[in-house]
């Protein structure tokens, strides 16, 4: 069932039916009986009456009665029977208003009476009632009454049809009272369910108030029921978490627009400079170069952006080789010890030719010359950069290290955020736009490993990649 | 006319400082906060260009401490950052122009062109001085009816003696506002420069326009 005021309604109203039917039929069988068992004391004491009324007379049963005070026996309609038998089963006496019938009653039972409906001879509903007795005999008193005198069984029936629609009556009232309270309960539950579940209502219009331009909004429903405080709670997170993705979105596509405008900038100055009048041919030459370069390092930095995105997407797959990593730093050092030598920076390759590891070669070389590219621009002139490896039985690990950090340990925690920056600018070739550590975090992170930064003494800025040996992958 | 280019993008500062002075301006840089501050401190600048996301001190802190010290130049603000509230930022803390990156190089120039007649007042990109006639706009100098031709130099300081029409000028301020900090011109060299313009816009048998104030400096058109 989808709808949880159908829910409700559909349980309210079924449990009420269904105690209601319970107490009805309580109630019905609790009358019936009250009333039945009236119905059969006065049937019983008619009965005792009669059978008071039997003697033996000479051996002979006399029924000593007085019809006049028992008008019943008489009655046109709807009269009342009885019947004697002796113990040898023959009629000693019965009622005139039997007619040529015979009444059929229960068996009696010595000192107590049996109760039995039946149908009487009008076909209405009637109750009969039995007693086996030993009748006086006439002239001595009933404790001197001889044991083995024969015993008399004496039936008496009444028509109980009064009885029977008094009962159909009040059945008819307990189910036109139960049809009624269920059907008044119904309107009442809808409108109760209703009124409960309207803070639903209103928390639904409150979300739906919130649009994607609006998420500083947070969803306040008053008076919000005690149930709901931990969902509107658990909402009001998720906007705050999705709050906060949308703004790091924003606030880095903003400064990739910014750190593309710069390069930019600069290109088109450089042309409208060079074009503005005529030039020689060297002139050209270098305002062409100085525009490659730019353009080039425009290229590296929309690559690593779509890289970045690509391993937020899942969109990379890795390759698994054997890798050598001393020859893998060698090589991606190579495109930077011009600039290194130009700089007076002494690069120290320290792992061992040993070290070795299953990865993607594609991407740890990407990541080595970010850290690299980094090191040889942060160095201070004169520095040194070195790198260090090392294996053991669940990981290998790798350093990329340089002298010449100026970083506090405050500044250690953002170095991992895209764009950031030594002291918030750009370097002066526009290269570093300082995606270059967050793009070495997250791929080593999506080849499984973790990358820690840290300032060591002495002004030592040192990358450490971990990754996992292959069994333990 | 002197301007200052704070911009940490070498190829930027490299291209904007080239094109201005092709443009005749005297032009100091640097990629330095710090360094851009203690520039603009130590000399009288026409017009400096700033970028505001600098290593070291950031550009609206420069702009700050200008004008808490009292510094006159007129700064135009070069910048990626280009919402609203930086603008209004900008111009707030004592900036008199703003301009987003990339840029149209002549716009930069007009602009800038725009800030130094601002600083002396001068609204008209056409100034005439008895027959002498200087459109800032095109560099080009007519005396009575006959077109002069200066060279960049003596363009620049005829232009800043005109800004100043009237007024005595020292050969300090000439120094200052027409030469580079990295030039290794003394204000001898105003001296010799100030010879080879009246040669050019001097004419016999007319009054002098230029004339030399002994001890002091020099007057351009002043009365006699």
């Amino acid at each position: 069932m989808r709808s949880l005021r159908a829910r409700l309604l559909v349980g309210v109203i079924s449990g009420m039916a269904l105690l209601l039917v319970v107490f009805s039929i309580i109630i019905y069988a609790v009358i019936r009986r009250a009333l039945v068992n009236q119905f059969d004391a006065s049937l019983a004491a008619t009965a005792r009456i009669l059978a008071a009324s039997v003697e033996y007379e000479d051996e002979k049963i006399e029924l000593e009665l007085d019809f006049q005070k028992m008008p019943e026996f008489q009655r046109a309609e709807r009269p009342a029977y009885y019947q004697l038998w002796r113990d040898d089963g023959t009629v000693a006496a019965r009622s005139p208003s039997l007619g040529t019938d015979a009444l059929l009653g229960p068996e009696g039972s010595l000192g107590a009476a049996v109760f039995q409906a039946l149908q009487t001879r009008s076909g209405h509903p009637g109750r009969a009632v039995a007693l086996k007795f030993r009748p006086k005999i006439e002239g001595r008193d009933a404790n001197q009454q001889p044991a083995n005198q024969q015993l008399l069984t004496l039936v008496v029936a009444r028509d109980a049809s009064g009885l029977h629609s008094n009962l159909q009556f009040l059945g008819w009232l307990l189910l036109i009272a139960s049809v009624g309270t269920i059907t008044l309960s119904f309107l009442v539950a809808a409108l109760v369910v209703r009124q409960g579940l309207s803070p639903l209502n209103s928390l639904a219009a409150n979300i739906a108030a919130i649009t994607e331009d609006n998420l500083t909004a947070r969803i306040s429903t008053e008076p919000i029921p005690t149930e709901m405080v931990p969902i509107e709670d658990q909402l009001n997170d998720l906007l705050s978490r999705l709050e906060a993705s949308f703004n790091r979105e924003r606030h880095f596509t903003a400064d990739v627009a910014h750190e593309l405008r710069t390069p930019l900038a600069g290109m088109r100055s450089i042309l409208e400079v060079t074009l503005a009048r005529i030039r020689d041919v060297n002139e050209y030459q270098a305002s062409l170069s100085d525009c490659l370069a730019i353009s080039r390092n425009m290229q590296r930095m929309v690559d690593n952006l779509l890289t970045l995105a690509r391993i937020d997407a899942h969109q990379i797959t890795f390759r698994r080789e054997e890798i050598q990593l001393a020859e893998l730093v060698n090589s991606s050092w190579r495109p930077f010890s011009d600039r290194a030598l130009e700089r007076g920076i002494v690069f120290d390759n320290r792992v061992p030719a040993e070290t070795t590891c299953q990865s993607d070669p594609d991407s740890l070389s990407m990541v080595l010359s970010n850290l690299l590219d980094n090191a040889v621009e942060y160095t201070n002139e004169g520095g040194q950069i070195w790198t260090t490896g090392d294996q053991d039985q669940d990981c290998v690990e790798i350093t990329v290290a340089n002298t010449g950090c100026r970083l506090t340990n405050e500044e250690i925690s953002q170095a991992l955020d895209c764009f950031w920056r030594r002291d918030s600018s750009r370097s002066d070739t526009g290269a570093h736009c300082g995606l270059g550590l967050a793009l070495v975090q997250r791929l080593i992170k999506a080849l499984g490993g973790c990358t820690t930064v840290e300032v060591q003494n002495g002004g030592v800025f040192a990358v450490r990649l971990v990754l996992p040996r292959p069994e333990k992958l | 006319m002197r301007l200052l280019i704070i911009e940490d993008y070498r190829p930027l500062q490299k291209s904007l400082a080239k094109g201005l002075r092709e443009a005749g301006f005297a032009v100091d840089t640097t990629g330095n906060g710090d360094e851009g501050l203690w520039y603009a401190m130590g000399n009288d600048y026409d017009v400096i260009i700033l970028d505001l996301m600098l290593p070291g001190m950031g550009g609206l802190k420069i702009l700050k401490q200008l004008r808490a010290k009292g510094r006159q130049s007129h700064v135009l603000i070069l910048t990626a950052k280009d919402t609203l509230e930086d603008r209004i930022t900008g111009l707030d803390l004592g900036a008199d122009d703003y301009l987003v990156k990339p840029f149209a190089f002549k716009e930069l120039l007009a602009r800038v062109r725009a800030l130094v007649r601002r600083s002396y007042q001068e609204k008209n990109p056409l100034i005439q001085i008895k027959d002498l006639r200087i459109d800032l706009t095109t560099q080009r100098v007519w005396r009575a009816r006959e077109e002069l031709h200066l060279t960049q130099r003596e363009y620049t300081l005829l232009e800043y003696l005109a800004m100043r029409a009237g007024q005595t000028v020292s050969r300090t301020e000439i120094w200052e506002h027409v030469y580079e900090f990295n030039s290794s011109a003394s204000s001898n060299v105003v001296d010799v420069y100030i010879g080879y313009l009246r040669r050019k816009i001097e004419r016999a048998g007319k009054p002098a326009l230029i004339r030399t104030v002994r001890g002091r400096g020099y007057i351009l058109g002043a009365q006699l």
